[in-house]
């Protein structure tokens, strides 16, 4: 059994939807190659900052693909988690005054992923939609089609993205 | 002088590199470390006062830099020996993390203008250089004033820290180009 498994068995039964989910978007048939499908569960998983998902998200990944791209994931929740707060402030206020402004924060790993550009945007993408930045969100939407991601693909990673805050939700549950 | 936008000459030189017998010396070149920043700095003589505590404050922060993907260097005109013996012999330099390169013949220190007029040897100026090779960077003192490390670093974060996320546009931006 995979270490998402053993977790996922844990759910409460009003929460058997998210174990369903959880089995079916980390397993089933998906138009994601591996890399894709598991950078994103583990960006997912960092951004729901539920701990025991994580560790169970990462052995997991750890199985299927390399460090480096587990690693690119960490780092794309992680910008996010920063970004999202500092661009959804700016966008939300929408003064010159603030846009105008350098933010001064490193985030020099965006444009140096250890793996593929466009799967980091991905990642980047999946943690934008686990923490709610709606134009974090437009933006890395547009970069991962134009890089030539289908909207299919979008999609399935938004299930996953959508799945593990759901289980990390659950999880919770007392 | 060369200044901002200006390539950094290319170099190689002896350096002492630690105080293990047998390992003292290496070759310290412009082209070891690709896709690195270079953060070098250059002082006048060995063997004087200010110099120690500027170069120790550089080997204090040296992990900060490290960090930030840039190696610093230490430079002046003695050679490698009287580097050693000064390393040597003051307790600040002992454990020093970066190389201190010797410019005996004034190769470097010359094509970036920086040897002063005369008293001969190099003028007390840092330079940031990025991975690209091209000066970022410089400050120049006169020879008896001490400079601050930490405004080398606010200025090398400051170099490095762009607005690289797709999060930053704004409606209408045309695509980023990917690095």
């Amino acid at each position: 059994m995979s270490a998402v498994d053993l977790l996922a068995a844990e759910l409460v039964e009003p929460a058997r939807d998210i174990k369903l989910n959880l089995q079916s978007v980390l397993t089933a048939a998906c138009s994601l190659t591996p890399e894709q499908r598991w950078g994103t569960a583990v960006a997912a998983a960092v951004a729901s900052r539920n701990v025991r998902l994580q560790v169970a998200v990462v052995a997991d990944a750890r199985k299927e693909i390399g460090p480096a791209v587990v690693d690119d994931a960490v780092a794309a929740a992680a910008v996010m988690a920063m970004n999202n707060v500092y661009y959804r402030f700016r966008h939300h206020i929408g003064k010159p005054s603030y846009e105008d402004r350098p933010a001064r924060l490193r985030m020099n790993r965006l444009v140096k992923p250890a793996g593929s550009k466009v799967n980091f945007e991905l990642f980047s993408l999946a943690a934008s939609a686990v923490l709610g930045c709606d134009w974090c969100m437009r933006a890395h939407e547009r970069v991962v089609v134009e890089g030539g991601v289908t909207e299919e693909q979008v999609h399935d990673a938004i299930r996953i993205a959508a799945t593990i805050q759901g289980a990390a939700v659950a999880l919770e549950v007392a | 002088m060369l200044s901002i936008g200006d390539r950094f000459p290319d170099f190689k030189q002896k350096a002492v590199v630690s105080l293990e017998k047998g390992k003292e010396f290496e070759d310290v070149s412009s082209a070891d470390h690709p896709g690195k920043w270079k953060v070098v700095f250059f002082w006048p003589k060995d063997f004087t006062f200010i110099c120690p505590t500027e170069i120790a404050a550089f080997g204090r922060h040296n992990r900060d830099f490290e960090e930030r993907d840039a190696r610093v260097l230490g430079v002046s005109t003695d050679n490698e020996y009287v580097h050693l013996a000064w390393r040597k012999s003051h307790p600040d330099l002992k454990d020093l993390p970066f190389p201190m390169l010797s410019d005996l013949k004034r190769e470097l220190t010359g094509a970036l203008g920086i040897v002063h007029p005369t008293e001969g040897v190099a003028m007390r100026a840092t330079f940031i250089v990025d991975p690209e090779g091209i000066i970022r960077f410089v400050s120049v003192t006169d020879l008896d004033v001490g400079r601050n490390v930490d405004e080398v670093l606010r200025v090398l974060d400051a170099l490095q820290t762009d607005e690289l996320c797709p999060c930053n546009w704004q409606k209408g931006d045309k695509t980023l180009e990917a690095a």
